[in-house]
């Protein structure tokens, strides 16, 4: 019997010791879910949000789809996504009671990324439409070396993967069945740069020495040509709320327009508006 | 069957069982040096000051007179590294406008190098991401980045027929007859006096919680989270495993409706992880709404389901394997046959049923797919224990496939990758011992 009540106690102890994590404004936690490319806002965002008004903030990055749908069941505060909301989301979101609300973050260009080791510097659009319906497949075709195109697109529940199909596709136009899918910026990257023949698309701020961006209709994806609407394949990025924002919710989707979270913003290598 | 052929056939057959044992542990030597070796590479590893700096900056660590020491040694590299900057900025506006354009467009890429490689410059303006305040803080990194300041990478483009390759420009020749060719030999025999290199353990890479996204700082909070989700799993699924397997071994009759239970309880231990997933998310979250959003709870929750069956399956098992005269004996003394499944049955089955416990507690650590849409999250910080009814938590297995993958700088963050990695295959393994160890204690107090 004493062993037992040792036991006990000693499981108490235990969870306690635990249980004295770290303490947070009581019932003040943000959580956001979403697109992969705002998660570097995101996650910058949480983390100065954090330390300046203790308030919890949690990122996940799951796709603008996810996003969308999370917002929707009332899972999340924040919908983070890199598209606008579909009118059918819309539509259901009315029949949920959900009303969603949207902020804009920054703005961001579709990069379009080849290996630093290919030659061609420069597409049009058309040429970019070609290739992922599958028109051209060899490097050859739009002035490059003699090798096969690997191409790689998003998953479907990619915001990213919707806003370059609308802005260089058109809406009706399919992607050819031999594009490889990666689930996420990042994986593009990673792709793209092991890969001498591949072409991806990643989202500005994920551009890096790794990979070598190439000009769309002759203008290069940069904070400039963004801003100023010169390069084409460029879109907002947004945070959306159940309702208009209050409290800590709205501090939070107003940080974009402060000073601080416009220099996140442009670390990070987006736009800020 | 002659004697010479059955010889033969044996000796091959011992052989292909040495091979086949030697290949395993060959595969597992590829496997397990590199998570090893590179794992804690992310505790023991040659820090520089810009290491000590970030730790007593972000956490309040470290020795305040020997950090200001060292970095008044520090700053007199520091300074002449200064110099030649601004001296060569000085240069330039005597430059007639064409080659200064053209030194301006190749200094830039120096000085963001130069930047990544011994942090911020002066005149900038303070950066307000943790990533761009601090230079590098490993050394290992550190010359990696040194190798990025001495040489461009070009790519040459003159065959248009093949995929162009690399080759390296030494940017001090680009610069030459100026004043700033002297900066790049400078640094390179000084980085040790800038950086400071020197042997670091950094346990609060285990305690610590992440800064900036993992670029800095520890796992606790993955670590935590991995924690919270497989105790919780267990907390429901092995009271309800263990009593399911009561039912099918002493009290279910045998009959179509039990063996239409034992091929559904099959059936969902071949099940894939990421359809339970789904379903936690559905019926947890969606359906019964268990907490708002992501949460320990539905993790855990979806986590007992998925590991239900093989608890079910071994302690249904250990019981079968408890000797029928145990029972007869407790029986025949009058006692009643729940007195018997509690005083006798249970106790004697107890190693097996932990065993089988103690595996599913390890494949619950390890799970990805059951919790990304139910409980896990890229960043968020170490929880309460009274918070686990509502809130996410990030957590090993989902942060190692997020940093290698999703993470905007994955390249850079290697060491956090394979530290996670090494953290839970030995918190899996460290659960298997402990589970070895119980039952061998049980076992002798039975036999005692």
């Amino acid at each position: 019997m004493m062993k037992t009540m040792k036991n006990v106690l000693l499981l108490l102890a235990v969870l306690f010791f635990a249980a004295s994590g770290p303490v947070f404004a009581a019932g003040n936690s943000i959580v956001m879910d979403g697109s992969t490319t705002v998660g570097p806002l995101a996650k910058s965002f949480a983390a100065y949000f954090t330390k300046k008004y203790n308030v919890k903030v949690t990122v996940s990055e799951s796709g603008s789809g996810n996003g969308a749908k999370s917002l929707l069941n009332k899972s999340c505060d924040i919908a983070t996504m890199s598209r606008a909301m579909k009118p059918q989301e819309m539509s259901a979101a009315k029949k949920k009671g959900v009303n969603p609300v949207v902020h804009t973050v920054a703005l961001d260009g579709i990069a379009m990324i080849v290996h630093p080791g290919n030659p061609v510097r420069n597409l049009t659009k058309a040429q970019i439409a070609d290739i992922y319906k599958g028109k051209f497949i060899n490097w050859n075709q739009v002035g490059g070396p003699n090798s096969r195109i690997v191409v790689i697109q998003r998953e479907s529940n990619s915001g990213t993967q919707e806003a370059f199909k609308e802005l260089v596709m058109g809406k009706t136009a399919q992607i050819s069945k031999n594009a490889e899918t990666q689930a996420s910026n990042g994986a593009i990257k990673n792709r793209v740069s092991s890969t001498r023949s591949a072409i991806g698309f990643v989202g500005l701020g994920f551009v890096d020495r790794s990979v070598k961006p190439i000009a769309v209709n002759g203008v290069l994806p940069s904070v400039v040509s963004v801003r100023s609407g010169s390069y084409p394949v460029s879109r907002p990025l947004y945070m959306y709320t159940n309702g208009q924002p209050v409290g800590m919710l709205k501090k939070f989707v107003d940080l974009p327009k402060t000073p601080d979270g416009k220099r996140m913003i442009s670390e990070l290598g987006f736009v800020s508006r | 069957m002659n004697l010479g052929t059955r010889k033969i056939l044996d000796r091959s057959f011992t052989a292909v069982g040495f091979g086949s044992i030697a290949v395993m542990g060959i595969a597992l030597l590829i496997v397990l040096v590199p998570i090893i070796t590179n794992g804690v590479g992310s505790v023991f590893f040659t820090g520089t000051l810009e290491h000590r700096k970030m730790l007593f900056n972000e956490f309040g660590r470290g020795n305040t007179e020997e950090l200001v020491k060292e970095n008044a040694v520090s700053e007199v590299y520091r300074q002449q590294i200064y110099g030649m900057l601004s001296a060569f900025e000085s240069e330039l506006e005597t430059m007639d406008a064409e080659k200064k354009q053209d030194y301006l467009s190749k200094y830039g890429p120096v000085k963001t190098a130069l930047q990544t490689l011994i942090g911020p410059l002066p005149g900038e303006a303070e950066a307000i991401l943790t990533r761009y305040k601090y230079g590098q803080t490993r050394w290992g990194k550190a010359e990696e980045k040194l190798h990025e300041f001495l040489y461009e990478t070009k790519w040459d483009f003159s065959n248009p027929d093949a995929m162009s390759k690399e080759y390296f420009v030494s940017r001090a020749t680009e610069f030459e007859g100026t004043s700033l060719v002297k900066l790049f030999p400078f640094v390179e025999e000084h980085l040790e006096d800038v950086l400071r290199p020197e042997f670091t353990v950094y346990w609060g890479f285990l305690t610590d919680s992440s800064v900036d996204s993992h670029i800095f700082g520890g796992i606790w909070p993955e670590i935590q989270g991995t924690f919270f989700l497989a105790v919780g799993a267990m907390l429901f699924a092995f009271p309800l495993g263990v009593i399911a397997a009561v039912y099918f071994t002493e009290y279910a009759r045998e009959g179509f409706f039990n063996s239409i239970l034992r091929s559904a309880n099959s059936t969902l231990a071949g099940v894939p992880s990421i359809v339970f997933g789904l379903f936690g998310l559905a019926f947890f979250i969606n359906t019964l709404k268990v907490s708002e959003s992501k949460s320990v709870l539905a993790g855990s929750l979806t986590l007992a389901i998925m590991i239900l069956p093989t608890i079910i399956r071994a302690a249904e098992e250990a019981i079968l394997s408890v000797p029928k005269t145990y029972k007869e004996a407790s029986l025949s003394l009058g006692s009643t046959k729940w007195n018997t499944i509690m005083t006798v049955i249970l106790p004697a089955a107890l190693p097996g049923i932990i065993t089988g416990g103690v595996i599913s507690l390890g494949r619950a650590a390890g799970e990805t797919a059951p919790i990304i849409f139910t409980a896990a999250v890229s960043v968020g910080s170490a929880i309460g224990l009274a918070d686990v009814f509502s809130s996410p938590t990030p957590a090993l297995s989902w942060n190692i496939y997020n940093l290698a993958s999703e993470h905007e700088a994955a390249a850079e963050i290697r060491h956090v990758q394979y530290g996670m990695v090494l953290s839970l295959v030995s918190i899996v393994l460290l659960l298997n011992l402990s589970a070895i160890l119980l039952r061998a204690r049980i076992s002798k107090k039975l036999k005692g």
